[in-house]
């Protein structure tokens, strides 16, 4: 095979001092490496090319929605002295959570097909790690987008609710409790799937139905009997009475605390799945 | 430091591995040899921890594999076939991630990662998108990769296949360093002259058996020894030369197609013999190769004493 005269010398190697790398190094805690996993996940937040369209989603939703169903204000079984804009807020902030809890999922599956996956699996990393650093980011992003639905709410659109600041930023935070659950059930069905393609199926067929058939831009009492009969079980409409409630100052403790409940509740049953689903090669 | 004992790994109705037994001393490098299929990379997937073998046991500096994984995950380093880094991150981000993780602080990590980046030659690269890199410079951040920190023991997955002669010299120049410096390594090949080169010990695997192992001297003494093939010029020079070989206690074959006589040889020094005999013969050279035992030599020598063996 080789054709060598004699036998080849290599040049002698260029030597260098591997312990000029450093100590050995076992092992950060959990919590930091969750921490760095994060912030290599929040880079999106720092490219202006990447965030944009995230920021125009709701800005284009808000604007659809507020134009499309303003009529809807004018049936009879819709509250007295609401605007129809303060009404529908609340619901878009859910709107978007659950889109965001979808593309969790989504994401974790781009994360899953990195290269880099495999060097983590050897390395001594917690397991919930790179998914609970998932959720973080997710979660950071989700409040940035919601934030800027309010602010556009409240500058381009008229939006200014009797619950004032504090109660639009309580809608908010069951926004973000509804996605951080979708989230982790998302997640889990990627470890489970280790499909993008059916999981986005999967999202679109949840999203789409559970968001119209509930009380998101009209009240239940005018649905027909069965669709109102599924609106009422409808987790969203739940979460939406809480928002809503909230943003409109009328929220009572159980209407907020029974949606708060099933987002925990979810998670404990969807991280689990995720992480023994994780760990599956 | 590695100690794999009746180790057997089975997908399904395949068998990839069927009791394979080895040890690794401490500071030493062990080759693994074998054709594709052989198991190598399962073997390397069950050490480093992504496989759980099907039976059998393993230890990693001292810890089992499978009931102590994440002890042996905070000692070991892998490189394996196909690069583990992040493309859409510069190589020193995808340096200094994996620092930190592994529990480098903010600015031990940065001076650490500017070092590996200085020593594997990737300084003028560091800030690009690892997408952008060459090959061999993939294989460079990936080998940086794995001993960001300073792992005891490494894995390396055929480290050299697909590199240019430079890079795989540079590559092994890696490895040596390595093991002077007290690291174990563990490496697979396709090539018995890395395996040669690198390994104080070669473990034979087929079919997910040990085939043979030994020093590469002991496995080339199994397989056979290299020869040295003269081509000769013009003239029926080609019982002369033989008679000449015959005379300095040589057995030499004259093939008469290409006009060669090949001879086996212990080692480099009778290349001058050889040729003294082609001159004491009267013949003029057109050619002359070494010709060295390959993989594939090891393989039929090996299966041919294992079938005789089992009659």
């Amino acid at each position: 095979m080789s054709t060598t005269l004699i036998p080849a010398t290599a040049p002698p190697p260029a030597r260098v001092d591997l312990s000029g790398i450093g100590p050995p190094l076992h092992g950060a805690g959990a919590l930091r490496q969750v921490l760095v996993l994060s912030g290599r996940s929040l880079r999106v937040l720092r490219e202006p090319a990447l965030l944009v369209p995230n920021l125009i989603e709701p800005f284009l939703l808000l604007l659809l929605f507020s134009q499309v169903f303003r009529s809807l204000a004018q049936v009879p079984s819709f509250p007295d002295g609401v605007s129809y804009i303060d009404y529908l807020l609340p619901a878009v902030l859910i709107s978007m959570g659950m889109t965001s809890g979808v593309k969790s999922g989504l994401l974790l599956s781009t994360d899953l097909r990195n290269g880099v996956i495999t060097r983590f699996r050897t390395m001594p990393l917690w397991t919930g790690a790179v998914l609970l650093a998932r959720s973080f980011a997710d979660a950071a992003l989700n409040a940035v987008e919601l934030l800027f639905l309010l602010v556009i709410g409240a500058l381009l659109f008229g939006y200014a609710p009797a619950g004032g600041i504090a109660g639009a930023l309580g809608a908010m935070l069951v926004a973000l409790s509804l996605a951080w659950s979708v989230g982790w059930v998302f997640m889990a069905l990627t470890t489970l799937l280790r499909r993008p393609e059916s999981l986005q199926q999967i999202g679109g067929m949840l999203t789409f139905p559970l968001m119209f058939a509930s009380n998101a831009f009209v009240t239940t009492d005018g649905l027909p009997t069965w669709l109102r009969a599924f609106a009422e079980v409808n987790p969203l409409t739940h979460a939406i009475n809480a928002a809503r409630g909230l943003a409109l100052g009328a929220a009572t403790p159980s209407m907020v605390l029974w949606p708060l409940c099933m987002c925990a509740v979810t998670v404990l049953v969807a991280a689990p799945v995720a992480m023994r689903g994780f760990r599956r090669p | 430091m590695i100690e794999v004992a009746g180790l057997t790994k089975a997908f399904g109705a395949t068998r990839a591995l069927e009791g394979v037994s080895f040890t690794v001393p401490e500071g030493t490098v062990l080759g693994l040899i074998g054709h594709n299929g052989a198991g190598k990379t399962s073997l390397i997937n069950i050490l480093s921890t992504l496989l759980p073998p099907t039976s059998g046991t393993a230890r990693v500096a001292g810890y089992d594999v499978v009931r102590q994984g994440a002890q042996v995950r905070a000692r070991i380093g892998l490189t394996g076939q196909f690069a583990s880094i992040d493309e859409t991150m510069s190589g020193r981000d995808n340096l200094i991630l994996l620092a930190r993780l592994l529990g480098a602080g903010r600015r031990a990590a940065a001076s650490r990662v500017a070092y590996l980046l200085e020593i594997f030659r990737l300084s003028t690269v560091a800030n690009r998108a690892a997408r952008t890199y060459s090959g061999g410079m993939r294989r460079r951040l990936d080998l940086a990769a794995s001993i960001v920190g300073r792992p005891q023991v490494i894995f390396l997955d055929e480290p050299t296949t697909g590199l240019d002669p430079e890079a795989r010299h540079d590559a092994w120049d890696l490895v040596q360093q390595l093991v002077d410096d007290g690291t174990t390594v563990l490496l697979t090949t396709q090539y018995l002259e890395e395996a040669d080169r690198l390994a104080k010990s070669i473990v034979v695997l087929a079919a997910g058996r040990v085939l043979a192992s030994g020093t590469p001297a002991q496995l080339k003494a199994e397989v056979g020894e290299r020869s040295v093939t003269v081509v000769l010029g013009d003239g029926a020079v080609g019982p002369a030369a033989l008679a000449a070989l015959e005379r300095a206690n040589l057995t030499g074959t004259y093939d008469r197609a290409r006009r060669s006589v090949t001879v086996p040889i212990h080692d480099a020094a009778m290349v001058a013999e050889v040729v003294g005999c082609m001159n004491e013969a009267g013949a003029r050279l057109d050619g002359l190769t070494v010709v060295e035992p390959t993989l594939d030599d090891v393989y039929l020598s090996l299966k041919g004493s294992a079938a005789t063996g089992s009659e």
